[in-house]
């Protein structure tokens, strides 16, 4: 609306009345009116969203604290739509005084404030899912916490009032409960229904909410899949709301290097931001400011920065005007500093993001790459990606017996679940073509299929391919935690697709993902993720994002590439040999009946003459392509080849299991 | 192999002095290969290449020969491998035959050969148009005709008239064959088939099946005292090798009828000079004193033939005529440089059949006797 047309009308309101109307708005009540904005658009993200910040919080805590953790996730069906979600660990536990804070308070958090790798950082996200629960079921966040073996575990029922952002604590006259450790302690909980997993230290919160259970994307299930991919030190525990109970061991028996807290670094400090910082500075000279605020910065570089501005290394920072902090922050950018340290980050490794995925994720080959550290606007961040591709589908190798065994076996509720849960990797989209091509019904009961219906689905599971037409799986994390989400709007989404797929060996059309066999993982681990909003589901795009993205997938690109072209290759030797040994025997037996020729002894002859111009033919192709010795250049730490061994993503429902690897129970 | 050999024992006293040489080529392939194997190189074949460039004319005896360029196919070539093997496939099936006293079609021997390779999904041959032309390679790399590896194509090929001769031990006489006429064998050679009487004074080929009952029907050869043959379209060897020997052995004339168009032109120089497919083969089925009748590009008009017998040339015909114009055998030639640059200026063809419509029988009653009568033909 243009001024002139509002002037022109009558006005309404003075500025007098509009002041009064104003007051403060509780950030409780923002966010109860913008529930989307924290990620409870759906009652179906909302559980996911309840069971994340959870996780993600007992991650970190145990992270911190130095401990390897081991995570309880319980999904309770109430009826209706209500469930019951509990999360536990075995971390460090919450201060007794604290705890109504973390739970009852938005924006009350650890992590804000500093400038360190974690999960969370905005102090938002278990409060939130906690208001959550109560606006739309009424009944309050239930906290059990314990620091030490022979310390109380404290309980408290919370509620938070949205209007002024404080929490009211329902239980022990607004004091909490202290449960005192050992038999008695474990009486109260049993008279009291209260569930605690037996570990020493812990915090087990549980909230009651209104949602909806589906499996497939963007569900828990998934959350917790690549939570495991990305964290290879967790243990998972999960039981659904079937009662079903799973366990995904960790594979890596180390936490990861403690990420140091850091001093920001110069370059990514803004105009605005070096003035404040300057006003506030209780420091006697520039250069002491520079050292002390800034990491990066010693004596010499401060020296150097001062003079590039022409500023006194003795000037006051407090009396530093506005032209000559411009001046100040011009003569930072050219100044050389160097990169921010890289302590305060955490990645996950090149070995064990292989290890995560070759656990989770099928396929013949895995390739990772991760970056030296960066800096945006200031924040070190670092980019790792992984990439798993091929892999025969199981469904296609499995035999006729073994189907009716896992068909038997099976407690899935029908044959979509069937195929989903027992095939790993083929996808509802899979299973619906497997579906469709045998003709049987979505909602066949497995267990109760007649022979003839396991035919038809056998035979229909062979013939379908479900890499066909597969589109490039993209699993994005951000400080380990699996972004599910907004994957358009995400700069990791951005950064996959104009990476030209096409010349590693991928189809692959602009502007979309790559299609074949492959998973790529990405992970952005920083001090501060720059997420596009407080749902923490996509992360913006800043070019020196971008920029490290792409280099880090051009590195297994280049690696995925090599594979694909010696694979083709050495196909092509094994037709080559293939061809002339077929003839052989058809040239042998016509001489023999020419001349009477031995043709067993002029068999082995030809044959020895075809392996030499194999060898020789095989040679040339090295020399003239560009592929010279990529065997060696392949058999670095950051590249697996495995060999194709479908039966190892066949999951059994009898022991509850996932057959991960060489230490799954798999029948051959 | 040593059954093999006992057996064929009975059959090798049978086996004529041209099977003793043809095996003998043959069984020298299987000796290369072996060689080859032995010193640990590739086997290789080194086949003459049937091509125009590979074809040179012998002046003195106007007959196509064939040059030196070879083609070597290689056993370990991915492109080679699988008609090297073909190609030796072919010869031991050709030895087979050879050894049991019997020929076959070269449809027939496509059978024999034709089987799944061990181990794979894959055929020896995938259809016939796949086996033909190794059959042909392999009469040029043993310089054997077919009918010397005992093999025949589809026999196609008529002829009557006062000729008497025994094939195969049957006395015929070729006077008395109705309507039908004796059907020329593929394989004519003297031991098979051998003149008795002859009181005919020239032959007259015709081109095609449809013509040769027209000149059939009207007695022309009884009239005329000749003998007619057709080779329905391009003659097969057979023809090709009766012509030779009626025209050698027997001093017949052969005048030749075909349609004027390149097609015709081309079927003369096949019968006057050998093919350049099969080079090697003309001396002994080449005529070059054969005589070309007609039709003539000169006849539409010299006729008086009515606009609607014209069929328009294609540009292949152009094409194709203008290479003809080319063969170092007619390229000298005047009188026949003029008849091509007629046909082009013409820039239509004329079919034998052409002349029916004027009359039913001018070509037989008119148009022959009256060329023949007047000398005027191409030579
Ligand atoms: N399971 C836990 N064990 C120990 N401390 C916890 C646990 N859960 C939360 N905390 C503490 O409570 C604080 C608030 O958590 P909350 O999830 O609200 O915010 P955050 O994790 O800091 O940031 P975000 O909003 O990004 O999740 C955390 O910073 C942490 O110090
Ligand atoms: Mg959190």
């Amino acid at each position: 609306m243009s001024t002139a047309a509002a002037s022109s009308r009558k006005r309404r309101r003075s500025a007098e009345q509009l002041a009064a109307q104003g007051r403060d708005i509780s950030v409780s009540e923002f966010f109860a009116k913008n529930r989307h904005l924290l990620g409870f658009d759906n009652p179906r993200k909302a559980l996911l969203t309840t069971v994340k910040e959870a996780v993600d919080n007992s991650l970190d805590a145990c992270e911190e604290a130095g401990i390897l953790p081991e995570i309880w996730v319980q999904i309770e069906s109430l009826g209706g739509n209500r469930y019951r979600v509990s999360v536990q660990d075995n971390g460090p536990g919450i201060l007794k005084k604290q705890i109504p804070l973390v739970f009852g308070k938005l924006l009350y958090g650890s992590k804000f404030h500093r400038l360190r790798m974690s999960r969370g950082q905005q102090g938002i996200g278990i409060s939130a899912a906690g208001m959550y629960g109560m606006l739309t079921t009424g009944r309050p966040v239930k906290i059990i916490s314990k620091t030490g073996p022979r310390r109380p575990a404290h309980y408290y029922e919370i509620q938070i009032d949205t209007r002024r952002n404080k929490p009211e604590i329902l239980n022990g006259r607004g004091q909490g409960v202290d449960i005192p450790p050992g038999e008695k302690g474990r009486q109260y909980m049993e008279q009291h229904g209260i569930h605690w997993e037996d570990v020493p230290h812990g915090t087990r919160v549980t909230i009651e909410l209104e949602a909806r259970h589906q499996r497939g994307r963007g569900s828990v299930e998934e959350y917790l899949e690549q939570t495991a991919i990305a964290n290879p030190h967790v243990t998972i525990h999960y039981t659904d709301p079937d009662g079903q109970q799973r366990t995904i061991p960790r594979s890596a028996e180390v936490l990861p290097p403690e990420p140091k807290e850091i001093k920001p670094h110069p370059y990514g400090v803004e105009l605005g931001m070096l003035s404040t910082m300057l006003k506030q500075s209780r420091e006697q000279t520039l250069s002491q400011f520079l050292t002390r605020s800034f990491s990066r910065v010693s004596q010499s570089v401060a020296k150097k920065i001062c003079e590039t501005a022409g500023l006194s290394t003795r000037a006051r920072p407090g009396r530093i005007g506005r032209h000559e902090a411009e001046r100040l922050y011009q003569a930072i950018q050219q100044t050389r500093i160097q990169a921010p340290a890289t302590d305060c980050l955490a990645p996950i490794g090149e070995q064990l993001l292989l290890k995560g995925l070759h656990h989770v994720v099928p396929g013949q080959f895995y390739a990772a790459h991760t970056r030296p550290p960066a800096v945006y606007r200031g924040n070190p961040f670092q980019i790792e990606v992984a990439l798993a591709y091929g892999g025969a589908a199981p469904t296609r190798k499995v035999s006729r017996e073994l189907l009716e065994e896992l068909l038997q076996e099976s407690d899935a509720r029908t044959l979509r679940q069937f195929l989903i849960h027992t095939f790993n990797g083929i996808g509802a989209d899979g299973a619906e073509r497997i579906l469709k091509a045998s003709g049987l019904g979505v909602r066949k009961v497995p267990a109760k299929l007649r022979k003839a219906e396991i035919d038809k689905l056998h035979q229909a599971m062979q013939h379908v391919n479900p890499d066909e037409g597969q589109t490039m799986t993209l699993i994005r994390y951000a400080n380990r935690v699996p972004l599910q989400f907004q994957q358009a709007a995400c700069a990791i989404t951005q950064a996959v697709m104009n990476v030209n797929w096409r010349s590693y060996g991928l189809s692959h059309s602009r502007g979309s993902l790559p299609a074949g066999p492959v998973t790529v993982v990405v992970h952005v681990a920083s001090v501060w993720v720059p997420f596009t909003s407080e749902s923490k589901e996509a992360i913006a795009p800043y070019p020196e994002i971008l920029r490290e993205l792409r280099l880090a997938l051009q590195a297994v690109g280049r690696k995925l590439g090599m594979y694909l072209r010696r694979r083709a290759r050495v196909k092509q030797q094994e037709d080559r040999r293939n061809l002339f040994l077929r003839y052989l025997d058809e040239v042998a037996t016509a001489v023999s009946i020419l001349d009477n020729t031995d043709k067993d002894h002029l068999y082995q002859l030809l044959l020895e003459v075809a392996k030499r111009k194999t060898a020789e033919a095989d040679m040339k192709l090295d020399r003239s392509g560009r592929l010279v010795g990529p065997e060696e250049e392949l058999q670095d730490e950051s590249v697996l080849i495995v060999e194709d061994r479908p039966e190892l993503w066949i999951t059994r429902s009898s022991n509850g299991q996932q057959a991960h690897g060489e230490t799954s129970e798999t029948e051959d | 192999m040593a059954k093999r050999t006992s057996k064929k024992s009975n059959g090798t006293a049978r086996l004529s002095k041209q099977d003793r040489h043809t095996l003998a080529q043959l069984t020298e392939l299987a000796h290369s290969v072996v060689r080859a194997a032995e010193r640990k190189r590739d086997p290789h074949l080194d086949i003459p290449a049937r091509s125009l460039s590979n074809v040179r004319f012998n002046k003195s005896r106007r007959i196509i020969e064939m040059g030196r360029n070879t083609n070597r196919r290689h056993l370990f070539n991915l492109n080679q491998a699988k008609s090297y093997m073909q190609t030796l496939l072919v010869a031991a099936g050709c030895k087979q035959l050879i050894d049991q006293g019997k020929t076959t079609s070269i449809r027939g021997l496509y059978y024999m050969l034709k089987h799944t390779i061990k181990g794979t999904k894959e055929e020896t041959f995938d259809d016939q148009s796949e086996c033909d032309p190794v059959i042909e390679d392999l009469e040029v790399l043993v310089r054997c005709l077919r009918e010397e590896l005992h093999l025949y194509a589809q026999k196609k090929g008529d002829m009557v008239g006062p000729l008497v001769l025994v094939d195969n031990g049957d006395e015929i006489d070729c006077s008395r064959m109705g309507s039908g006429g004796y059907g020329i064998p593929s394989i004519v050679e003297p031991e098979r088939i051998q003149f008795k009487k002859c009181t005919a004074d020239f032959v007259l080929h015709v081109e095609k099946d449809t013509v040769w009952q027209r000149f059939n029907e009207d007695k022309f050869w009884k009239k005329h005292n000749c003998i007619l043959t057709h080779g329905g379209g391009q003659p097969p060897r057979g023809v090709r090798r009766l012509l030779y020997r009626l025209h050698h052995e027997l001093g017949l004339p052969i005048y030749c009828l075909l349609d004027n168009d390149p097609w015709g032109y081309y079927i003369y120089s096949v019968i006057k000079q050998g093919s350049i497919n099969l080079a090697f083969e003309s001396q002994r089925m080449a005529v070059p004193d054969a005589r070309y009748l007609g039709l003539r590009s000169k006849d539409f008009r010299e006729c008086e033939l009515s606009d609607s017998v014209k069929i328009a040339l294609t540009d292949t015909d152009r094409k194709r005529a203008r290479q003809i114009a080319q063969y170092p055998w007619f390229a000298h030639k005047k009188k026949w440089q003029k008849e091509i640059q007629q046909l082009l200026e013409n820039d239509f063809k004329l079919e034998v059949e052409a002349l029916i419509s004027k009359d039913i029988s001018y070509v037989t009653e008119v148009y022959v006797p009256e060329r023949i009568a007047a000398g005027d033909f191409l030579d």
